[in-house]
């Protein structure tokens, strides 16, 4: 994974710019919302909200703000779980969902331990977000980074990304700020977005120990193969059949006339 | 086209072979056509706060395509808020249902005209809706004008009051500031005071 998000979350206001440009530039459609008592709106992701700022309040009356969206895990759950392989790995290292292959199924959203992946009932697609890998392709940053009136979305390097979040957390704690860490430096192998975090993760609402069930992918490993073999077996049984007629055909061939 | 047995076979196979081979998948990244690079650059000044920050509207095809934050803008440097960054709803919303690009329905168009009293809007033209507030303006003035107050020449009228806009530059606000202080109104404020 070579380019990662980095969310400063000290940084954030929650203007949430990111998230009404996630939705300007991947043009997805509004929807209609009600009140939940959180400010967090809407309160999860969806199939046509694919970024949100996760606002929490503390014990301390001090508020939380986290821009959430995918995090591009490098073992992805969504990816291994999909039994037609409409989740996969871009060269920028982003996983993109393939609305062609897509069959609705819902896998991905039971397995995926961020709750990142939702299914549309109107189109009975998974949506989520894409990482902007045609505008990362074209050397541009994320819209979300883009838009970032406060610098707490950055886009970059692994490594820089990493180095920047340390210097940043090394700040906080003189600030006094003594759980700050980072979270993404392992996580699921590694996540595509590094969050930069004041509390403990849960206090953001994110997982402490992300993961996800092995056997679903064990199944899907199975499954996969099965597929392919079933395809093999067809197409022998026709070369078979084929050669089969033909020898019958040159043994008694007066008895054919095409 | 006549097919013998054999050729059907044949083709069957041939069809066989080309689907294992074409239904595997291809080691690209998924491009979208976002027309961006033919895009015409129009910089425009963000309507909302009085922060002025810029942004630029892409045109493709005499249609507004895309709006995002003006990098070379000395205020805000390419970044936009919630509400800058919805700028191409003004004009463009996607259709929840079928998630098609169409003009913003409740945009306005033409000027509506209320009577007082009424509770209909009626359509007008601009020429006309320009003679109504010249002359309601006029009228207003005549009759609330005062040269002098408590033996002090004011020469000001107190019922008119105008309300500028963060969306006008700075030579627009200086004329109609201009232009407010020689109809004598001293009423004078911001949509986005903060």
């Amino acid at each position: 994974m070579a380019n990662v998000v980095l969310v400063d979350t000290q940084k954030c206001m929650a203007c949430r710019g990111c998230q009404v440009a996630c939705k300007d530039w991947n043009r997805l459609p509004a929807g209609a919302t009600k009140f939940r008592g959180n400010y967090t709106n809407p309160p999860t992701l969806q199939a046509h909200t694919w970024n949100h700022v996760v606002f929490t309040e503390t014990d301390k009356g001090r508020w939380l703000f986290a821009s959430y969206s995918c995090m591009h895990c490098t073992d992805a759950a969504c990816i291994n779980v999909c039994p037609v392989g409409a989740v996969q790995r871009t060269k920028s290292g982003t996983v993109w969902p393939d609305g062609d292959k897509c069959i609705g199924c819902g896998l991905c959203v039971q397995h995926c331990p961020f709750h990142v992946p939702q299914v549309s009932k109107a189109t009975n697609k998974m949506g989520k977000c894409t990482g902007c890998a045609e505008r990362v392709s074209q050397g541009l940053r994320p819209a979300c980074v883009t838009t970032c009136p406060n610098g707490a979305l950055l886009y970059g390097e692994r490594g820089e990304m990493m180095q920047l979040a340390k210097d940043r957390v090394d700040a906080l704690r003189r600030q006094g700020f003594s759980e700050a860490s980072i979270y993404g430096d392992l996580e699921m192998h590694g996540l595509g977005r590094i969050y930069v975090l004041t509390e403990i993760p849960s206090a953001y609402g994110l997982p402490e120990t992300p993961g996800y069930n092995a056997s679903a992918w064990i199944w899907q490993l199975a499954r996969r193969p099965l597929g392919t073999l079933t395809s093999i077996g067809l197409f022998s049984g026709l070369v078979v059949g084929f050669l089969r007629w033909r020898g019958e055909r040159i043994q008694h061939k007066d008895n054919y006339s095409i | 086209m006549k097919v013998t047995r054999r050729e059907f076979f044949k083709l069957t196979g041939l069809a066989a072979l080309t689907a294992a081979v074409v239904g595997c998948d291809w080691d690209e990244d998924p491009i979208l056509s976002q027309p961006l690079t033919d895009a015409k650059e129009v910089t425009t000044i963000c309507p909302y706060c009085s922060c002025g920050c810029g942004a630029i509207c892409y045109v493709a095809n005499g249609k507004l395509v895309s709006v995002s934050g003006d990098p070379d803008h000395p205020i805000n440097e390419g970044a936009l808020c919630s509400k800058g960054a919805s700028l191409l709803n003004l004009n463009t919303v996607y259709n929840f249902r079928t998630h098609n690009a169409e003009i913003n329905p409740n945009r306005l168009t033409k000027v509506l005209y209320r009577a007082p009293y009424s509770k209909v809007w009626e359509e007008k033209n601009w020429r006309w809706a320009m003679d109504k507030i010249a002359k309601r303006v006029k009228e207003t003035r005549d009759a609330s004008f005062e040269a002098q107050a408590d033996g002090v020449t004011v020469n000001r009228t107190m019922a008119i009051a105008h309300l500028g806009s963060a969306a006008l530059d700075n030579e627009e606000n200086y004329l109609l500031a201009k232009l407010m202080r020689s109809l004598g109104i001293v009423n004078l404020d911001h949509h986005a005071r903060l």
